[in-house]
């Protein structure tokens, strides 16, 4: 059976029907086209999913689509501002901590949950901050780097930023 | 030989090309890509560990509503044809048909029996579970010693043995080192089945559409190696006319050169059927269950060593866990003998070895393929020798690596170590690490009953293939099947000034965009951002690469060579066509920065890239008689140092393969002696990747493949039950590392050019994945020492070094 959702994703109210058995992962990615967020393992145990659910950070195969209903999402697409890269998109360019990109989007989700929340994070904090979002490639210094890099940028006054 | 530098853009950590579009979420993944009227596929598995096929009934499935396609195995064999018998099972005496679907039988929990297509993946699962297949099982083989017991029962009848090989090879006089040794030091080690498990699980594409001849089939994959897509599609379905595309891949490590070829082959079946397109996408457990595992591997090691603790020889004998399937049964062997030496001057070395069949997960290539495994031979023997002469773990080493003045070095089995200064690089990691420090602090803990360890390990990273290594191993096999390797890259500035560049291979992660515009920029004396490399590899539209990945660790050899031999032909093209411009010979003008080219004795005539580029397309009749227009040009390389021994000689001795980076690894660990826990509290590499071409990227490379390579030491493994079961199904039960128990690895470069190469390259990718086993247990053994543990085996997770520390049977997983 279909149910009828209203979900803001990225600022945008949506309107849709969707399965009731359907994933939010699902409905982002084959409703939306946001394909930014993928999919690692679908059982909550690799982060590749992460998104933001009013506010919180989610793995979206944990969530159903219709339990995003009357709530806001945010996904890696939403980040930035008219093309232009945020802070934490910035430093994990600037620092290699991309490799082959598939964690990315979820790894940049949860730095942006841990920065709402402790904008001077220390290396402990990032990492445990991470803990839930598996990268198979970098080994995880650059990525820790561009998350401690990225909380520098935001501190710094406006118009001192690197970008 | 050339020596290289000073480089202009070489060297320097240009921004990441590829980055940008990755942290928008905008890279193209297989799962990314929707085509009209698309379906989505399912593969049903087999329950059993081993078991007969009866029968398999697809009807019901084929009716349920949304069902466009269904196969099952039976009606699989009857369509397709066998894959051919590849270099993954080199030298095997009986072939056995291989399909993409079981056939009569499977040999694994996992193997693929039946698929299914649907209008989409919800339904697609739904219906799968009304295809019937009935099967008689079996009893289950899951390990080498299980599976060669006499009575056992055999995987494939057509062998008459589970031992589906066995080779032995030598150089050196071994009888003659063990006659002269003063001490003999002999113990067993073995390696575990693990995964690098790409975080993107294998995925595929597949549009069919009936058309002239055979009909035109298009895929799109995250395969690694498009060369092995192109041809099994073509030996299974019969079909000529066949693209592969391959856009991004969320990491391959391997992983994604072998196996994936049968789930591509499914799927373009599927789509054949139904004459639409249809996209399939594993998941997790499927690709722990079925996508490949590494080699459980199992040594018996003798060292014949004089008492001053300088190694005169090394027998070695092997038994490998090949799994269920024939296809890559020899891999892990032949592999060893790409660092069959290490770093070691050692004068003689027998390995000898046998490739068993079991009822799991058929083995592939992984981070390495076997070099992880003869690494960890290597350094255990050392510390072990260390041990029982009551020398330092430093010493043992510093007194049997290649001397420094030796390079260029030639093994006794021919390799030849291009550069190097494995002295120094020991050096440095003592220094860097403290590691005089650590010993007395080590001392300190232990009086407060705290169990610090200090390991070390060091390792080559062999780059760039040869594919007549294994006639080495095959004597009798008459002519040659295959010598060297190449990779083309084409190359076109355009009239705006701007070059693209196409590589021969697919990326997938390892930073091929942003490191192959640096060296055109070095080239061209162009900044690199003019430089655009395709992130899309297409049959249609890209060169041949045979050596296609970084598991053979072929693109700083073959794929970079590539790119420099295209960019200096143009370079060449641009100053012939600028003497032409200018009324000047050609070796009166220099090539300057921004690509202008300049008069040396009158610097106001000059030309430039824009104007030399319009003329080379568009004003053809000024191009010079027996010129080719346009700026346009495919580069093939070959490494042209590849002889002596590019071929075996009658010594057998072959260049297995032709760069060899090297590096120390040191690491600090505590183990918690009550849970067995161990906590890894610093991980320094130090490492001679030749020329770095940008170190952030080469930087990512070790500490990633380093991470992994602790991760495996430290407790990921696959475990089966005795039933065949795999146990392991999830990353979480797998064991895989996270940010909590990766330590912040360290990296110091201290790289020694290579003379072959046009730039001083070598290689870095899987590098460091080959002797951080090693290092972690060697430090977990320092560690537990006062305890008298010796720590043979992998994995050490808790439980196994619990168990060590308790005196209890070391293996815990088959
Ligand atoms: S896909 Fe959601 S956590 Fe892995
Ligand atoms: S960059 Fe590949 S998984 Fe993180």
């Amino acid at each position: 059976m279909k149910h009828h959702v209203q979900i803001e994703v990225n600022g945008r109210p949506r309107d849709d029907w969707v399965e009731e058995r359907e994933l939010l992962v699902t409905y982002l990615r084959e409703t939306l086209g946001l394909t930014g967020t993928h999919v690692g393992c679908v059982v909550g145990e690799c982060g590749a999913c992460s998104v933001h659910l009013d506010g919180a950070l989610v793995k979206s195969c944990l969530v159903l689509a219709v339990q995003a209903g009357g709530r806001s999402v945010r996904t890696v697409e939403g980040l930035g501002r008219g093309g232009e890269l945020d802070a934490v998109q910035a430093s994990f360019v600037d620092a290699y901590g991309v490799q082959c990109g598939y964690c990315t989007p979820g790894m940049l989700l949860a730095a942006h949950a841990l920065l709402d929340r402790n904008p001077d994070p220390d290396e402990a904090d990032v990492r445990r901050a991470l803990a839930g979002n598996v990268c198979m490639c970098t080994g995880y210094v650059q990525i820790v780097r561009a998350v401690l890099d990225a909380a520098r940028r935001m501190r710094a006054p406006a118009g001192s930023e690197r970008r | 030989m050339t020596s290289p530098g000073p480089f202009a853009y070489v060297g320097k950590p240009t921004p990441s090309r590829e980055a940008p579009r990755f942290v928008r979420g905008r890279g193209t993944f297989v799962d990314d890509i929707k085509l009209p009227g698309m379906l989505h596929a399912v593969i049903g598995r087999s329950p059993h560990a081993h078991a007969r096929i009866l029968s398999a009934d697809g009807s019901r499935a084929a009716r349920h509503p949304g069902v466009e396609a269904v196969v099952t195995s039976p009606e699989h064999v009857e369509l397709t044809s066998p894959f051919r018998p590849g270099r993954y099972a080199s030298g095997l005496g009986t072939h056995v048909p291989e399909y993409a679907m079981a056939a009569g039988k499977v040999r694994y929990v996992g193997e693929p029996v039946c698929a299914l297509a649907a209008s989409d993946r919800a339904t697609a699962e739904d219906a799968l579970s009304e295809i019937e297949v009935l099967y008689e099982t079996l009893e289950a083989v899951t390990s080498p010693a299980q599976a060669v017991a006499p009575g056992a029962p055999l995987l494939f009848d057509e062998v008459g043995s589970n031992e589906v090989w066995r080779n032995a090879i030598s150089y050196g006089d071994v009888e003659a080192a063990f006659r002269e040794a003063e001490v003999v030091v002999r113990h067993t080690l073995s390696m575990h089945r693990y995964s690098s498990t790409p975080l993107e699980p294998f995925a595929c594409v597949a549009s069919y559409e009936k058309g002239g001849g055979t009909g035109a089939l298009t895929v799109w994959c995250n395969a690694q190696a498009p060369e092995v897509i192109h041809d099994a599609l073509r030996e299974t379905l019969g079909i000529d006319d066949v693209r592969v595309v391959i856009t991004d891949i969320g990491g391959s490590f391997g992983q994604k050169i072998h196996l994936i070829r049968k789930y591509v082959v499914i799927t373009a079946l599927l789509s054949m059927r139904c004459g639409k397109p249809v996209k399939w996408a594993e998941d997790r457990t499927e690709h722990l269950m079925a996508g490949g595992h590494a080699c459980g591997q199992e040594f018996e090691v003798e060292a014949a060593v004089k008492r001053d603790g300088t190694v005169l020889g090394l027998r070695v004998r092997e038994v490998d866990d090949v799994g269920g399937s024939l296809s890559t049964a020899t891999i892990h062997f032949t592999n060893k003998l790409n660092n069959l030496f290490n770093t070691y001057r050692v004068g003689a070395i027998s390995l000898e070895g046998t490739a068993v069949v079991t009822n799991k997960c058929p083995v592939v290539p992984n981070r390495g393929i076997g070099k992880p495994a003869m690494c960890f031979v290597w350094e255990r023997t050392m510390d072990r020798i260390a041990a029982e002469l009551g020398m330092d773990r430093l010493e043992v080493r510093l007194k049997n690596v290649v001397p420094t003045g030796a390079f260029p070095y030639t093994t006794p089995s021919g390799n030849i170590y291009d550069s190097g200064d494995y002295e120094g690089l020991l050096h440095t990691a003592a220094e860097r690490m403290g590691y005089d420090e650590l010993k007395a602090e080590q001392a300190r803990a232990r009086t407060d009953g705290r169990y610090l360890g200090i390991g070390i390990a060091m390792g080559i990273e062999p780059g760039g293939r040869n594919l007549s290594r294994d006639l080495a191993l095959l004597p009798d096999v008459k002519g040659i099947p295959g010598s060297g390797g190449t990779s083309g890259a084409t190359l076109r500035i355009e009239r705006s000034g701007s070059v693209t560049v196409t590589l021969g291979v697919p990326s997938s992660g390892q930073g091929h965009e942003t490191t192959a515009a640096q060296v055109v920029a070095e080239v061209l004396r162009i900044p690199p951002e003019r430089v655009r490399v395709a992130s899309t590899f297409d049959t249609t539209a890209s060169p041949w690469g045979g050596a296609s990945t970084n598991s053979g660790n072929n693109f700083h050899l073959y794929e970079i060579g590539a790119v420099h031999g295209a960019a200096t032909q143009l370079r060449d093209k641009l100053l012939a066509l600028a003497a032409s411009v200018l009324g000047l010979p050609a070796d009166e003008l220099s090539f300057e920065s921004d690509g202008v080219v300049r008069s040396k004795a009158d610097p106001a005539r000059k030309t430039g890239l824009v104007e030399l580029a319009r003329l080379a397309y568009n004003n053809t009749v000024l191009v010079p008689d027996g010129m080719e227009p346009g700026l346009q040009t495919t580069f093939m390389y070959r490494f042209p140092h590849a002889q002596p021994f590019a071929v075996p000689d009658e010594q057998r001795r072959v260049r297995a393969q032709f760069t060899f980076p090297a590096s120390v690894h040191m690491a600090l660990v505590e183990v918690d002696v009550s849970t067995g826990r161990v906590d890894v509290l610093r991980y320094l590499v130090v490492g001679d990747n030749g020329t770095i071409i940008n170190p952030g990227v080469v930087e990512g490379q070790v500490i990633g493949s380093a991470a992994h390579g602790i991760s495996v030491a430290l407790g990921e493994a696959f475990a089966y039950g005795s039933d065949g079961q795999l146990l392991t199904r999830t990353l979480r039960d797998y064991g895989k590392s996270t940010t909590l128990t990766t330590p912040s690895i360290e990296v110091e470069h201290r790289g020694m050019p290579s003379p072959f190469t046009p730039l001083g390259q070598k290689a870095a990718g899987e590098g460091a994945a080959i002797p951080s086993p090693a290092a972690i247990a060697s430090a977990v053994e320092d560690a537990l020492e006062p305890l008298g543990v010796r720590v043979r085996d992998l994995p050490l997770g808790p439980e196994s070094v619990w168990r060590l520390i308790n005196g209890l049977p070391e293996r815990v997983f088959d």
